[in-house]
């Protein structure tokens, strides 16, 4: 102990106080507020929240909205975001990084500034005034495609071109090739387009508050609500403990259909 | 492994004691001052009338203000909880400041401030009885005050439809109104549309003669702070009606949405209706060019309303001398006409300087004289608020007829409306807890049907995949010739 002597091992620790700091301790008193209640007598443990949360009308309903929402606006990610990526991964072009960033460029300007401006843009276009689901789930989508597009792409453009030639070799035609081979081997990033498209827009409630004017309440507005309005800090933890328990089930679902083997090729981000 | 966890331990001991440091790096005297966002003048402008009064206070009493702002009496209420002793003044709303008070969260004035104070000498004597009657002299000072009501276009709507709240629960303005996104207010509006029948009843027997004004205003206060469980069914279903004919619910875009006509009403405090109007109104620039608008006006429902208050109070542990004397210096009738037109809303402080101010920004001529249309001026009375403040005799505006419905109304209600308006009681924890999930309920309503079948097609589908997924598994575990073995 006569001097200080670093290995690599201790090169970890900056990152090991972040996360006890700011994850681990966070995640434990969220879990110590979701399971109790706070009584005039003091802080008791209680299943109360959880039984709250499942027998409780409005509860359900936003859970139900939420997933809605965060279901349809990733099928419509993935819908609108699947042919660009292969388009842009496949082409010839020199400048494809180029192209690519044109559509990771509105990333890059502040996103409640871009909500508002779509706020106006809809109220224009005269959908603003009574299509509050159909704005919501533009303005997800809109917020989203870049996190959807980006996984794909790095996932088809790694895709060998041998493996395309010799299924047409073997006598695929182009839908054949395209549903045996490039799909399935871009999986990976379809996968982990979803996650990363579902799981915020689930809770994104900057969106659905301000494109929906506050009609639509999804959980993460609720949780927000617990903690800022309602002051029951108790319930919000326990909501946030599902959604996280939902999020990690989609995964697990999702995560099912992953071929070992294509782990490796690093297109999977998560 | 012993090592990490000593410098891990030593570098958790550095960096509280680090920001300690930081923190105490100059021993000037502080005021951390917590207002509601945009609610004070805040720019040196001459000619506008604003002035920097954060700025003026530091200078004049050699002091630092940190000051910051919240949105809700609920945000402001959670930070006092999580940062106790963090602020030495707070402006809460009237069922916050009980609130508050019942907690025993906040410092008494000193004598000297309730009997020399700036403040008490100026305050309106209206104001001052009603804290008075509150039991509220001793913890809060009024800031700003006002009613809520309807903001509306008079051209695309019809008054007569907004004499009553139940005026936005109309096909008629089907998507053309909003509320607040607010749990008290909102409530407010509920029950006072369930209990419309009753308090007209009321104003009845009132006009007859049958109830005294202490009385009337008595019963709609009971009534407008009603929590039975009957009262909170029937103002979920109303509210649950009323938000399929709304635009929607707004947090503070309600008037710049009135200005830019995508709605017609809101409903709204008197203060943002003023700034809605004076935004909205045509106007000629200094380049005498003229920018076409619309006259918005404001208007109180005949059945009650709700007449609310903004005050300062010292949460305990306060630098409480320093707070008085923050409020003082906000109470200087020069400092509180500038706020008055920073921010649209009516400040406690009455007396003649702000009389004349008053006269200056609505008033149109004088006894006797005409508007543009040859019609003669009417009086608008706020005596009631300036009575005994000052050395005139008579405080009325002299303003021409459609001016009533204007910013003066919203400005200082009408000695009339004042009869109709009740105080938002503090309600206790329970109750507080059954009204929150009467809102939540609202909020989350209805869930349309394309949201369940949606879930049923997903559901379907996902069940088919992991099906098939699960059946093609066993299918290829099984193929696998004899002499074949799998290469890894």
């Amino acid at each position: 102990m006569t001097s200080l002597r670093f290995s690599r091992k201790q090169l970890c620790i900056p990152y090991a106080l972040f996360l006890i700091l700011f994850v681990v301790i966070p995640m434990l008193m969220i879990l110590f507020y979701a399971f109790t209640v706070s009584t005039p007598d003091g802080i008791r443990f209680s299943f109360s929240n959880l039984v709250n949360f499942f027998t409780s009308e409005a509860k359900l309903s936003t859970l139900l909205m939420s997933f809605t929402i965060a279901i349809i606006s990733t099928a419509v990610c993935l819908v609108i975001a699947y042919p660009i990526a292969y388009i842009l991964a496949r082409s010839k072009l020199k400048k494809k990084q180029v192209l690519l960033m044109i559509f990771i460029l509105p990333m890059w300007i502040n996103f409640v500034l871009r909500i508002t401006a779509l706020r106006e843009l809809l109220n224009a276009i005269g959908l603003l005034e009574s299509h509050n689901y159909l704005c919501t789930i533009i303005g997800m989508v809109y917020d989203f495609l870049p996190f959807m597009i980006l996984p794909l792409y790095t996932s088809l453009e790694k895709l060998d071109n041998s493996y395309l030639e010799a299924a047409a070799d073997l006598g695929g035609n182009k839908f054949n090739v395209f549903t045996k081979i490039t799909f399935p081997l871009s999986m990976p990033g379809v996968i982990s387009g979803i996650t990363m498209v579902f799981m915020p827009s689930m809770t994104n409630y900057v969106v659905s508050d301000t494109l929906s004017n506050f009609n639509i309440t999804i959980l993460g507005k609720q949780i927000d609500q617990y903690f800022t309005t309602y002051y029951d800090w108790h319930m919000g933890s326990m909501i946030s403990i599902i959604l996280l328990v939902i999020i990690f089930l989609s995964m697990l679902l999702t995560g099912g259909f992953k071929d070992s083997k294509n782990d490796a090729r690093g297109a999977n981000l998560w | 492994m012993k090592r990490i966890a000593a410098i891990a331990a030593a570098l958790l001991l550095i960096i509280p004691s680090l920001l300690l440091f930081a923190g105490c790096s100059n021993d000037e005297r502080v005021l951390r001052v917590f207002n509601w966002e945009e609610y004070i003048s805040e720019e040196d402008d001459p000619e506008s009338g604003s002035i920097d009064i954060i700025a003026a206070f530091e200078e004049e009493y050699g002091v630092t203000v940190e000051y910051s702002t919240f949105g809700t009496n609920e945000n402001m209420y959670n930070e006092l909880q999580i940062n106790p002793g963090g602020y030495d003044l707070v402006c809460p709303s009237d069922y916050m400041i009980m609130k508050m008070i019942d907690e025993d969260m906040v410092e008494p004035f000193s004598d000297e401030f309730l009997q020399n104070g700036t403040y008490s000498q100026h305050v309106s004597p209206y104001i001052a009885d009603l804290f008075e009657s509150n039991g509220w002299t001793q913890y809060a000072a009024a800031y700003m005050w006002g009613t809520m009501g309807y903001v509306y276009n008079p051209n695309l709507v019809d008054v007569e439809d907004l004499t009553s709240w139940a005026g936005i629960w109309n096909e008629k303005y089907r998507s053309k109104s909003t509320i607040k996104d607010s749990v008290r207010d909102s409530y407010f509006l509920g029950v006072a549309y369930v209990y419309r029948d009753e308090l007209t009843a009321l104003a009845q027997r009132h006009a007859g003669g049958e109830l005294n004004d202490e009385e009337y205003n008595a019963q709609i206060t009971s009534i407008m702070n009603r929590t039975d469980q009957e009262t909170l069914d029937r103002v979920a279903d109303a509210l649950i009606e009323l938000k399929s004919l709304l635009y929607g619910f707004e947090v503070d875009s309600g008037k710049q949405d009135m200005i830019t006509g995508k709605i017609t009403i809101n409903f709204c405090w008197s203060g943002d209706g003023v700034y809605a109007m004076d935004e909205a109104e045509p106007f000629t620039d200094d380049d005498g060019v003229y920018h076409d608008g619309i006259y918005l006006n404001y208007v109180v429902p005949d059945e009650c309303t709700n007449i609310w208050f903004d005050g300062w109070v010292m949460p305990k542990g306060a630098d409480t001398e320093l707070a008085e004397a923050f409020i003082n210096f906000l109470s200087r009738p020069e400092n509180a006409i500038a706020n008055m037109n920073y921010i649209g809303y009516t400040s406690a402080i009455a007396g003649d300087e702000v009389f004349d101010e008053m006269v200056d920004w609505y008033g149109e001529g004088e006894e006797g004289d005409v508007d543009e249309n040859g019609d003669p001026l009417v009086p608008y009375d706020i005596n009631y608020f300036f009575e005994g403040t000052g050395e005139y005799d008579d405080y009325s505006i002299w303003v021409s007829e459609e001016s009533l419905s204007r910013q003066v109304s919203a400005q200082y209600p009408t000695e009339e409306v004042i009869l109709r308006s009740a105080v938002m009681a503090n309600f206790d924890n329970e109750t507080n807890a059954l009204v929150n999930d009467m809102w939540e309920q609202v909020k989350s309503q209805p869930v349309p049907v394309g949201a369940y079948v949606t879930i049923a097609v997903i559901a379907a589908a996902v069940l088919v995949i992991v099906l098939t997924y699960l059946y093609r598994g066993k299918r290829s575990a099984a193929k696998p010739k004899k002499g074949y073995r799998r290469a890894d």
